[in-house]
């Protein structure tokens, strides 16, 4: 609770703070008050900024007209909303975390339908959802059934997985099915062995070593 | 050489008196006695020429620093003797050294970090490099390399763990998904982005 006191008082005069700079030199002069005035929009809502300057960022750099960068940081500022609606909706206590907001947003804008989502969000009440979410989106994006999907990794959090080994369930169809398995095949095959599916190959010690810090990262980025 | 009259030695060896020399003879005789009686004189301080040569130098010797900074600038003959046996080897040596790849640390990576291999086809392409929500969607912060020339770009990446969405640009123009991340979203500006999920290494 104090914590979350500290974090209010940090946060909320950083909320109002013009994000100008950061966005001058790289995104067309004419966009910057606008988007400057939705992220001060955002921040007084409770939403996560970091989509929205990151969505400026990203049109400015691929030569995108002012217009079109200030409707995809409205979209965006949509979307996040949205997120945050479903999430309490699905019986997150609002406000909900800016994180679970930008999580549940990027799970949407994937493509996985609201009440999936929700489903997800019900079945891990104040936990990450992120890596469950990729886990579903995953499958959904290899055209299989959303709803299927989700039930698989909702038993799989029964079974007491979490975090990055949801993902593994995922890949863990996905493999089955590159073994020549149906879909329907993959996916009881892969119930059967819950919570012990295998875990998917990590990098090498090799690759691990050739690894390389990208010259400049100037902000830690949030989830789409 | 002029020969010396033989009554000088004489008169000189006292055989004869002086007074008995013709007056050119006596004035000969009695430079020569001077002379004899200045060599005859003790040299300074009792000390021979030879000590006073060595004293003079002594006072005019250089400091060791002075010495050994004259000494490392003076050339010197240096003679090497190597059997070829040896110098071969080092010679194997050093091409070894430089024709082996350069060995780099491995990057410590954080609770929250993993790995990310990007891998791209561009056949004639002249840059390739990946940009995205990890580096703001800058230029220049990742570039991809094709060692071997042979059309295929790669680069692994230390990133934050989470998902990013990301775009590869050639040759400082063109705009292109990655097609084989499986995992795509629209960037709202009428294209794709292609979605990466980066897990935790330590996870």
């Amino acid at each position: 609770m104090r914590v979350a006191l500290l974090l209010a008082c940090v946060a909320a005069p950083l909320a109002g703070q013009s994000v100008g700079s950061h966005l001058e030199g790289r995104v067309p002069a004419a966009a910057i008050p606008v988007v400057d005035s939705l992220v001060q929009v955002a921040g007084r809502e409770g939403l996560p900024t970091e989509p929205l300057v990151g969505k400026a960022l990203e049109g400015g750099a691929k030569h995108v007209v002012p217009a079109l960068i200030v409707r995809a940081v409205e979209t965006r500022l949509d979307q996040l909303r949205s997120a945050r609606a479903l999430l309490v909706r699905g019986g997150d206590a609002p406000p909900a975390t800016p994180a679970e907001v930008a999580t549940v947003s990027g799970a949407l804008r994937r493509g996985l339908p609201p009440p999936v989502v929700e489903r997800v969000v019900g079945a891990l009440p104040s936990e990450p959802r992120e890596s469950a979410l990729h886990a579903i989106a995953d499958l959904v994006a290899h055209r299989l059934d959303a709803d299927s999907s989700a039930s698989l990794v909702i038993d799989a959090i029964h079974a007491g997985l979490r975090g990055g080994r949801l993902l593994d369930v995922s890949h863990a169809v996905l493999e089955e099915q590159q073994r020549g398995r149906t879909w329907a095949e993959s996916f009881a095959r892969v119930r059967d062995e819950l919570p012990n599916v295998p875990a998917a190959p990590k990098p090498g010690e090799g690759t691990v070593q050739r690894a390389r810090r990208p010259s400049s990262v100037s902000r830690a980025p949030t989830p789409p | 050489m002029n020969p010396i009259d033989p009554r000088i030695h004489r008169a000189l060896d006292g055989e004869i008196s002086r007074e008995a020399l013709p007056p050119e003879l006596r004035r000969v005789v009695e430079r020569l006695e001077s002379a004899a009686a200045l060599l005859a004189t003790a040299p300074e301080g009792g000390r021979s020429v030879a000590d006073r040569v060595l004293a003079r130098l002594s006072r005019h010797a250089r400091s060791p620093l002075r010495r050994l900074a004259r000494w490392l600038a003076a050339p010197h003959p240096v003679t090497l003797r190597i059997r070829p046996v040896w110098s071969l080897a080092l010679a194997a040596s050093l091409v070894l050294l430089a024709l082996l790849p350069e060995e780099r640390s491995a990057p410590v990576l954080g609770e929250h970090e993993g790995i990310a291999q990007f891998v791209a086809r561009f056949p004639g392409a002249h840059s390739v490099q990946v940009v995205g929500s990890f580096n703001d969607w800058r230029t220049g912060t990742i570039p991809l390399e094709d060692r071997d020339g042979d059309g295929v770009w790669r680069a692994v990446v230390v990133l934050p763990a989470g998902a990013h969405e990301y775009m590869f640009v050639v040759d400082d123009e063109r705009w292109v998904p990655d097609y084989s991340a499986n995992r795509f979203v629209e960037d709202d500006f009428g294209r794709e982005n292609s979605v990466l999920i980066v897990r935790p290494v330590k996870g």
